[in-house]
């Protein structure tokens, strides 16, 4: 043990803890270093909470361009399709995933779902994949896990550039490039990623996916001043850019309009640290601009529809660890955020909201014995604008021996009200002239129509508009790590997860012109649970095969008690008649799969040929209701399960060049109106290559 | 197809259904008449306005369980009709609506379940803009999805009618589209717009005056 720890307070010398070179293909999973679990670097088979890592190589094996492509061929992880690209894990949903650009929170959400396409792969060491509360350490999002992007280059000497090329002209270019100068780190990187889209429907002026553009930028400078204090800054920044052609029924008529929508996102990320005989302490700043226009000029029409909305997030922290004996360890952190949104669908652009958050956290791991393992900590958030929330969590590790181990871990997440449902006040004319006011402006936004005599009825909703509080979660990890033999390693983990004070919108007034109007409350209560089961098998030298499978249960804990009470009906596909709804049939919460299953074959010999297959099963998931009861529960609300089969090869010339290609989708599955994503099969090439 | 299918049942049993209950009748001690009548037209759409909103004539179809038959709407002011449907807007026969004895309220339950009127019922009359079946998306018989522009009976919703002869009835509404078939969500609006406003409905009517539906 004692060689463990001065091996990682070896390993412990770099920044942001981050920069630990340790991908090799010789590497196994057990000895890499994992820094997201803990907030420190902590060897993987050493953490007590469900971690993933996914490494350079295999990003590059499987061809993956965007974070979505890779994290869609994880064990239970599902990309869902729906205001862009939004991760589900552990069967919550994207509003509740955090997602860090080394160890640094990104921000910019549409509709809760944060767009994993906005994110390349091409710059990346590693991605480390936490499942399960983990607000503790990171606050508010970090309810269903945390996934960390954490990007490569620091400390090599190296420069590569990279193109890809696949179908609707898709166009990937990646740059990258590593030195260090004496005692400086420089490392910088730069990708350019476009395509003309496609259609699922022919014949139709508007694509399903219309075309775009996206760029990425990065540099970083780490300088280590002497032994014991280093600094630096990163900067990086990231565009992406769609065309839009939208079809416009105006006056019975329908009209193409033209327009674009452009998000821009960056950020500057300073740190100072400190890194004595025991103690280590980083100083950081976080600064993170998103901004977010959407454009649109109908013909004939002089208005053009404009939404802009405009996100800055600031933040100092501070952590600091302390190890205080061998066998334990201490981490104290405290910090600052400033949030900031304009946006014309709240009020106008110069109308700034605001909130700040005030935050300090504790973690604390004790090795008790050679054999049990415990870490304790929590997290306390103050906030300005919705109630403070305490997020503690526990975790023990048990390693029965050396091929066996258990963990448990619980803990509690939250999600902070958004500003969208804190401040958003919009009306839509065209659709009904329904209004959405967020929680804090719902009650002078009624006042004011109500003196203009706007207002027909209230609802009883009115009585409970109040203060949003953020949403809490309690989750609890049961899991078990089997190491059969050299070649054959088992991992099961048991999951649950009770979502309190969910945000849901509902109807407080109708306006005398039959609109609706609709605020935000905590309302709802849900929960998710289920099983994930890996295997991972080393059949010869160069041949692997990796197989994952995730069971998951979810629920609407009001629709369930109401089903139980026998008040919830369903209406028969083959008489037509109401039938009082058994359990059984309950689909549980929309886009969640029962089942979920992969098989990965890989090979790679020792002359730098490789090849991959992988198969991504998703079951059938519930889509919408049909029969007017609101919740999942015929046949004809789910969208059919589906198999997708991915393959790629490569090999290497020289040591300079890399070439591979591969294919996505090969069984070219479609579906039109739940799948509007994917575009079928798609084909590509990719040329890299190392100065 | 297979909600194909479903509606050729559906058809079918209304054939079935018809040329059953005419021998039948003929029987006195049958007095409980169960009907499902498919695809009665209920101010369906014309037109659309100006604005593109899609409009109908206006008018309430009347419709009478005693006879089983659409009533003239000529005959709107007798007691010849015991409900009348315009949209999504359902009258009974009473107060503002008609000169019957009529009244209604929604029993939530499925049809079978409701083997008689409870004693301690209420039976609401028509007070125009107010209806003895609520009117509104979620507040009477059926749903309004605006994602996908649809209407969508509530299952478990049974109307529960006093005629205009103050004889007693239930009802479901099983379908609001032409046919017996909601359209695909991903249909177009011009196919649900088109579409709408054709009820298909099961009912029992007592004929001996009792609260009886067994």
């Amino acid at each position: 043990m004692k060689f463990l720890i001065q091996l990682l307070l070896l390993l412990q010398s770099s920044m942001a803890f981050a920069q630990l070179s340790t991908d090799s293909a010789s590497a196994r999973s057990i000895d890499e270093v994992v820094v997201t679990a803990t907030r420190t670097p902590r060897y993987m088979g050493n953490i007590a909470i469900p971690v993933t890592v996914v490494n350079a190589k295999t990003v590059y094996q499987y061809g993956s361009l965007r974070l979505n492509d890779i994290l869609a061929e994880q064990t239970g992880i599902n990309v869902i399709d729906n205001f862009g690209k939004g991760i589900q894990m552990q069967g919550l949903s994207s509003e509740y995933t955090l997602i860090l650009i080394d160890g640094e929170p990104l921000i910019g959400r549409t509709g809760g779902v944060l767009d994993l396409s906005r994110i390349t792969v091409r710059n990346i060491r590693k991605i480390e994949i936490v499942k399960g509360p983990s607000s503790s350490l990171y606050g508010s999002e970090a309810m269903g896990g945390v996934i960390n992007i954490i990007t490569d280059g620091a400390g090599q000497n190296k420069t590569s550039a990279g193109l890809r090329y696949g179908r609707f002209n898709t166009l990937d270019g990646n740059f990258n490039f590593s030195r260090r100068y004496n005692n400086t780190d420089v490392t910088a990187s730069f990708n350019y990623n476009r395509s003309e889209g496609f259609s699922l429907k022919p014949n139709q002026a508007q694509k399903t996916v219309e075309p775009y553009w996206k760029m990425a930028q990065q540099i970083n400078v780490n300088h280590q001043i002497n032994a014991q204090w280093k600094m630096g800054a990163g900067l990086r920044r990231n565009v992406t850019y769609i065309d839009n052609t939208i079809e416009v029924s105006n006056q019975g008529a329908s009209t193409l309009s033209k327009g674009y929508e452009r998000n821009e996102e960056y950020n500057i990320t300073p740190f100072l640290q400190y890194k004595g005989n025991k103690v280590r302490s980083t100083m950081r700043g976080y600064v993170t601009g998103f901004q977010a226009t959407q454009l649109l000029s109908v013909k004939g029409m002089t208005d053009t529809y404009n939404d802009k909305f405009n996100q800055l997030f600031s933040r100092v922290e501070n952590q600091t660890d302390w190890q205080i004996r061998e066998q334990s360890s201490l981490t104290l952190g405290a910090g600052h955020v400033d949030e900031s949104v304009a946006s014309n669908r709240y009020d106008s652009m110069s109308t700034e909201r605001r909130n700040s958050i005030s935050y300090f956290f504790a973690q604390h791991e004790e090795q008790l014995t050679d054999k049990l393992t415990v870490i304790g900590g929590f997290r306390f958030d103050a906030n300005k604008a919705y109630a403070s929330v305490w997020s503690p969590k526990i975790a023990m590790q048990f390693k029965a021996n050396e091929q066996l181990s258990f963990n448990i871990s619980y803990g509690r997440g939250f999600k902070a009200p958004d500003f969208r449902q804190l401040y958003l006040n919009f009306t839509n004319l065209a659709a009904g002239s329904y209004s959405v006011f967020g929680s804090e402006v719902a009650k002078p936004e009624l006042d004011r129509l109500t003196a203009l005599q706007q207002i027909d009825q209230v609802t009883s909703m009115v009585g409970l508009l109040s203060a949003l509080k953020p949403e809490v979660s309690g989750g609890i990890n049961l899991g078990a790590k089997w190491k059969v033999n050299n070649q054959l390693q088992i991992s099961a983990n048991l999951f649950r997860n009770d979502i309190t004070n969910m945000i849901v919108t509902d109807v407080v007034a109708f306006k005398k012109n039959g609109g609706q109007i609709y605020s935000y409350f905590n309302l709802k209560s849900a929960l998710t649970q289920g099983l994930e089961l890996d295997v991972d098998k080393r059949i010869s030298k160069s041949f692997s095969v990796k197989a994952g499978y995730q069971y998951l249960y979810t629920a609407d804990k009001e629709v369930l008690q109401s089903i139980k009470n026998g008040e919830t009906f369903e209406r028969s596909l083959t008489t037509g008649s109401s039938v009082r709804m058994k359990l059984a049939d309950y689909g549980g919460l929309p886009l969640r799969s029962k089942h979920t299953a992969n098989l990965k074959l890989n090979y790679e010999n020792a002359k730098g040929f490789f090849a991959t297959t992988r198969m991504i099963y998703r079951g059938r998931w519930g889509t919408f209701d049909q029969d007017g009861n609101g919740i999942i529960n015929r046949r004809d609300e789910y969208a059919k399960g589906y198999l997708q089969i991915n393959a790629s090869a490569g090999f290497s010339v020289k040591e300079h060049w890399k070439i591979m290609a591969g294919v996505d989708n090969i069984l070219n599955y479609k579906d039109v109106i739940y799948l509007p994503g994917n575009p079928g099969r798609v084909g590509y090439i990719d040329i890299q290559f190392n100065f | 197809m297979k909600t194909r299918n479903i509606i050729r049942s559906v058809l079918a049993a209304v054939v079935i259904f018809q040329s059953c209950t005419k021998d039948e009748v003929s029987t006195p001690q049958v007095t409980l008449i169960e009907k499902v009548v498919a695809d009665i037209p209920a101010d369906t759409i014309v037109g659309l306005s100006p604005i593109g909103q899609p409009l109908g004539a206006g008018k309430f179809t009347f419709y009478s369980f005693e006879t089983n038959s659409v009533v003239p709407s000529s005959d709107s002011n007798s007691t010849k009709w015991d409900i009348a449907m315009r949209g999504t807007t359902i009258m009974v026969n009473s107060g503002s609506s008609g000169p019957g004895k009529g009244g209604a309220f929604v029993y939530v339950g499925t049809f079978d379940d409701l083997t008689s009127v409870p004693a301690d019922s209420t039976f609401k009359v028509d007070a125009a803009p107010t209806y003895a079946i609520t009117t509104g998306s979620n507040k009477g018989w059926y749903v309004y999805t605006p994602q996908t522009n649809l209407v969508t009976p509530i299952p478990g919703r049974v109307m529960v009618i006093k005629t205009a002869s103050g004889k007693y009835a239930k009802m479901e509404i099983i379908n609001y589209y032409k046919g017996g078939t909601t359209p695909l969500a991903s249909a177009s609006d011009a196919i649900k717009t088109f579409s709408q406003r054709y009820y298909t409905f099961r009912f029992a009517y007592q004929a001996d005056g009792t609260t009886n539906f067994k």
